[in-house]
């Protein structure tokens, strides 16, 4: 078959399976992160409960493979009358998951905030949530843009397990074109080559990140 | 049900297990292979990386499951998952040790080529104590990762903890208490493994062994 007739036939599906990782993969991405912004929030305010229990999800999360979460969100929701589609069922698990990562790297790059900076912002009257949200959060976002990226890298890889629950995403389609051509490993060959097409391109992003976020004064301004 | 999940647990730690020897061993390979001084080595040893780390597991696993048949090597699902996790769990291993030469202060580097010994024994006392002192870390990092890698092989029908929670699910339907115990049954694996990590690092600092922690 020749390799125009090859694209105009199966390409579609690639293409399809592409673009819907693309955007569960972005999707679940923004949600774990507000997530674990959230968690963070928990752990600067709610004292040393607060910051026990994130401490208690994040070492759930960090123990427990994702799978089995996907599986128990997907299967578990229908029991309690939650008849959500199984791709928010994957990107919820993905999203709690994510999270607790997200929350210690952001945990990590309050460390880096200045104390000083803490007790201006009381002097000049901010309340609690005032800095968390002026001083706390855009700090940190910058400061953790690499390792954020890198948890985002690792997101994108775990968006094809969602295909264990049938979400149309690249795994699926290409399991669903190997059983309809009986081409045993060509897909697959074809979908590693685009997540790592994919990867490369997060990859690119963090390399720029790292490089955005340690800014130097330009020497001539010295 | 508990019996069976217990059997589940007990071939996921077994492919754990091999996943991590035969990662380690393939990975001080690589390790060894990204410091060669050919550029075509380090070349090869990059690719190996990203190729072997940018794929998802999962299709890592589908390609070997599907792929050794074609290939006339029709070894059955367990043989294929062992190798997906052996080749997956190397890139990662190759990483941490080669993080772990690189750790090295160069002041220690230098009085130890200022021995002059064989390139043999340079590495055997020199490189490879200190570096698996700083890799050791990581190095349970990334145990605990192929120990949740396991999970995904049940995907292409390797029985382990993950497939046995969901045969029981699909003929009882308890979804809560079967895969919270099967949860449970990971968490402890892991957990265990990253105990037992930290308990090294501490037998390792209390020799007065080389290396500081930041």
């Amino acid at each position: 078959m020749s390799w125009w007739r090859w694209f105009s036939v199966y390409g579609p599906t690639y293409l399809d399976g592409l673009a819907a990782t693309g955007v569960i993969a972005a999707a679940a991405a923004v949600c774990a992160v507000i997530w674990g912004a959230l968690l963070l929030l928990v752990r600067l305010e709610l004292g040393r409960a607060g910051a026990r229990a994130v401490d208690a999800y994040v070492q759930v999360f960090r123990n427990t493979p994702v799978l089995l979460w996907i599986y128990l969100i997907y299967f578990a929701f229908p029991l309690v009358g939650l008849t959500w589609p199984a791709v928010v069922c994957g990107g919820l698990a993905l999203m709690l998951q994510n999270g607790a990562y997200i929350s210690e790297i952001f945990r990590g790059s309050v460390k880096a905030i200045d104390l000083v900076q803490f007790d201006a912002a009381r002097s000049i009257g901010l309340s609690s949530w005032a800095t968390f949200r002026k001083v706390v959060l855009p700090q940190v976002l910058v400061h953790s843009l690499p390792a954020l990226g890198n948890q985002i890298i690792l997101l994108l890889k775990d968006t094809s397990l969602l295909s264990a629950i049938s979400v149309a995403e690249l795994t699926m389609n290409a399991k669903l074109l190997t059983e309809q051509t009986g081409a045993a490993y060509e897909a697959f060959v074809i979908v590693a080559v685009l997540y790592l097409f994919l990867v490369a391109i997060l990859e690119l992003g963090v390399k720029w990140a790292r490089h955005a976020v340690s800014w130097r004064p330009p020497h001539h301004a010295l | 049900m508990l019996t069976l999940l217990l059997k589940g647990a007990l071939a996921t730690l077994i492919l754990a297990i091999v996943g991590i020897g035969g990662g380690t061993v393939l990975g001080v390979g690589l390790a060894g292979l990204s410091f060669g001084r050919a550029w075509p080595l380090r070349f090869l040893y990059r690719l190996y990386v990203f190729v072997t780390r940018g794929t998802p597991v999962l299709v890592l696993a589908l390609l070997v499951f599907y792929g050794l048949p074609a290939m006339n090597f029709a070894l059955g699902p367990y043989v294929a998952g062992c190798i997906v996790l052996v080749i997956y769990g190397s890139a990662f291993f190759a990483e941490v040790f080669r993080g772990g030469v690189l750790a090295i202060p160069a002041a220690q580097m230098e009085s130890g080529r200022s021995l002059g010994l064989p390139p043999g024994a340079f590495f055997r006392k020199i490189i490879a104590p200190i570096a698996f002192r700083y890799a050791l870390p990581p190095y349970v990092n990334v145990c605990v990762m192929m120990v949740k890698a396991s999970s995904v092989l049940s995907i292409i029908s390797v029985w382990e903890l993950t497939l046995a929670a969901r045969e029981i699910i699909e003929r009882t339907l308890q979804v809560f208490t079967v895969l919270g115990t099967a949860a449970l049954l990971y968490f402890l694996i892991c957990f265990a493994v990253d105990r037992l990590g930290r308990r090294a690092e501490r037998h390792l600092m209390r020799r007065g062994f080389v290396g500081e922690r930041a």
